[in-house]
């Protein structure tokens, strides 16, 4: 399960890097037509939003594998050693339930793009097709927190062998 | 129970949550969902928490975080930070206290390109830190000036902050990152000047380190000619109208990442590490904005800030007395929470009281980042203490707390200053923008 998290870790990675060099790219390229050549890219504004979407989506798998988000761990130095570990595992299960119910939820929304054909402004591109990707990239990201499930726990006071 | 009531007991869950070690985006969304669906039913939380986040990760200006992130990170880990802080020393050498001055001034510069204060703090540390302690520095005095000076880092524009700020509560980037300038500047002006007073009432703190000749000095001032490229490329861009803050963003990472590659002090691997960098750290970003944008609707629905403002009236209390206890509970929350939550967090809540007793949201912006820095130096849980703590373990905890306790002076002083003249954050906004 830790193996194929990792490696599905890995992939969405390299795909939020990717978009975000795109991100980049398309916009200095944009300004560059802009104003030597009087002629901006078409659609260079989609092209940035596709790419925050697949950056941010395909972005947060690792950082809920390595349980990298952002807690307030004052009680590490309150409460003994189990009890900080039994949150951190509560933590880990609430995770996984609210990124399934995420996922739950966009369903319905994209469904509808599918079935009304809504598409982007500029570059016509189907909606249906960005949900998709949202989506997807939010299935790795639960599967990256399950995986999270299966290693140990870290806190401030120490690891935990399993 | 009105839905009032249910806003704050929202909020005291939240806080339970939080202390119950529950990651900082789980807990806004579990109290937004629930909320949600308490006050306005199950059908309408759920459709909510559905496009919530493909509409917020979609957002064109939203773009603008990853990509100064993008570029305060590729600037980490090119050698603009050093750059700096030798001018500034070189610069500044003969001076007593010339090292800690040095070492605030570079932080200021380098979070004209970075927006990031844990980053400056960072960057600084590995920098100045062994400068000042190979010259005789007080551990405490070199600790205090870069963990002080890298708190610069999210008030001087690019900050990371503002940009959070202006997406949750509806103000223009360019405008905030105008107010920003002239507090960072007086801010920076002040730690100088603590700096100053402590190594001539303490000299053997900061022993005076030999003068260097003009020609030096000039040389010196000609060194961190990137750092002046990219700072006009991007802010002198913004505030001339010539950039929108993403293409700043973006010109300016892509600037970063150009003259680090040519100037062979950017290694390939050096940027696939700060591109992964970036990465996690706008996606832990980006998911607390996604859950916070469900809390806030959560407090929108049940009007909040009215129960607030009602029970500010009923006490008879002035704007003055309702700015001042919100700045104080800034100061206490700051003490447990990091500064993005914070501003997600208590934002929504706040800002309407604030406005509805005549302030300026684009002050109160200035006013918020300044509350943030001191969260990030104020013992005992100050990130940037612990950030330079885990770079030089060898200096105690307790010298590093005395060392910061001086220039907290500062931030307080400029929240006076704020509060008696809103104009050092208005002015340039006003002129630049109208």
């Amino acid at each position: 399960m830790l193996r194929f998290a990792e490696i599905m870790k890995g992939a969405q990675l390299r795909l939020a890097m990717l978009a975000l060099a795109v991100m980049m790219m398309i916009i200095v390229a944009d300004v560059t037509m802009r104003y030597v050549f009087g002629s901006p890219i078409h659609g260079a504004y989609d092209i940035v939003e596709v790419s925050l979407l697949v950056f941010v989506f395909h972005g947060l798998s690792a950082c809920f594998l390595a349980r990298q988000n952002i807690v307030i761990d004052l009680i590490d130095n309150v409460v003994p050693l189990g009890v900080t570990r039994a949150l951190v595992r509560m933590s880990d299960f609430l995770t996984v339930g609210l990124l399934a119910l995420m996922i739950w939820a966009m369903i319905s929304p994209a469904e509808q793009a599918f079935e009304y054909g809504d598409k982007k402004l500029e570059l016509g591109l189907k909606l249906w097709i960005l949900w998709t990707i949202a989506i997807a990239g939010l299935a790795g990201t639960l599967f990256c927190a399950l995986g999270a499930l299966a290693k140990p726990v870290v806190t401030s006071h120490g690891g935990e062998r399993m | 129970m009105s839905n009032q009531w249910i806003g704050a007991f929202g909020v005291l869950a939240l806080f339970a949550l939080l202390f119950l070690r529950v990651p900082v985006w789980a807990a806004l969304m579990l109290v937004g969902v629930v909320g949600n669906t308490i006050v306005g039913g199950w059908t309408s939380s759920f459709a909510i928490l559905g496009t919530n986040a493909f509409d917020t990760s979609s957002a064109y200006t939203l773009s603008v975080i990853p990509l100064f992130i993008l570029m305060g990170d590729v600037a980490s880990s090119t050698r603009l930070s050093a750059d700096l802080f030798n001018a500034a020393r070189v610069l500044l050498s003969g001076v007593r206290g010339g090292l800690s001055v040095a070492a605030i001034l570079a932080s200021a510069c380098f979070g004209a390109v970075c927006g990031s204060s844990v980053a400056t703090a960072a960057t600084m540390t590995r920098i100045a830190l062994p400068e000042m302690r190979k010259a005789g520095y007080d551990d405490g005095l070199a600790t205090g000036s870069v963990a002080a000076g890298g708190s610069l880092g999210i008030l001087i524009p690019p900050s990371i902050i503002l940009v959070i700020y202006a997406a949750i509560a509806e103000q223009s980037v360019p405008k905030l990152f105008a107010a920003a300038l002239i507090p960072g500047l007086v801010l920076t002006a002040i730690y100088i000047a603590v700096a100053l007073v402590v190594s001539h009432l303490r000299p053997e703190y900061a022993p005076t380190v030999s003068n260097v000749t003009w020609r030096e000095r000039f040389d010196a001032m000609r060194q961190p000619w990137q750092f002046l490229l990219l700072f006009i490329a991007t802010i002198g861009g913004i505030y001339a109208g010539v950039f929108s803050p993403t293409e700043a963003a973006a010109i300016g990472a892509f600037g970063a990442i150009m003259l680090g590659l040519l100037g062979k002090r950017l290694s390939w691997k050096q940027l696939v590490t700060a591109v992964e960098g970036t990465v996690i750290t706008s996606a832990l970003l980006f998911v607390i904005i996604i859950a916070a944008t469900l809390f806030a609707y959560f407090i929108v629905q049940t009007q909040l800030p009215l129960l607030l403002s009602s029970f500010a009236d009923s006490m008879n209390l002035s704007g003055l007395s309702v700015m001042l206890v919100i700045i104080a509970a800034y100061v206490i929350i700051g003490c447990f929470l990091e500064g993005i939550g914070m501003v997600l967090i208590t934002v929504p809540v706040f800002l309407p009281l604030v406005v509805k007793f005549g302030y300026d949201p684009i002050w109160f912006s200035i006013i918020v980042v300044i509350v943030v820095e001191l969260g990030l130096i104020h013992p005992p849980v100050g990130m940037n203490l612990f950030v330079i703590q885990a770079q030089a373990p060898d200096v105690k905890l307790t010298a590093i707390y005395r060392g910061i306790i001086p220039f907290l002076i500062a931030p307080f002083l400029l929240l006076a200053l704020l509060i008696a003249f809103p104009e050092i954050a208005l002015w340039l906004p006003k002129k630049l923008y109208g």
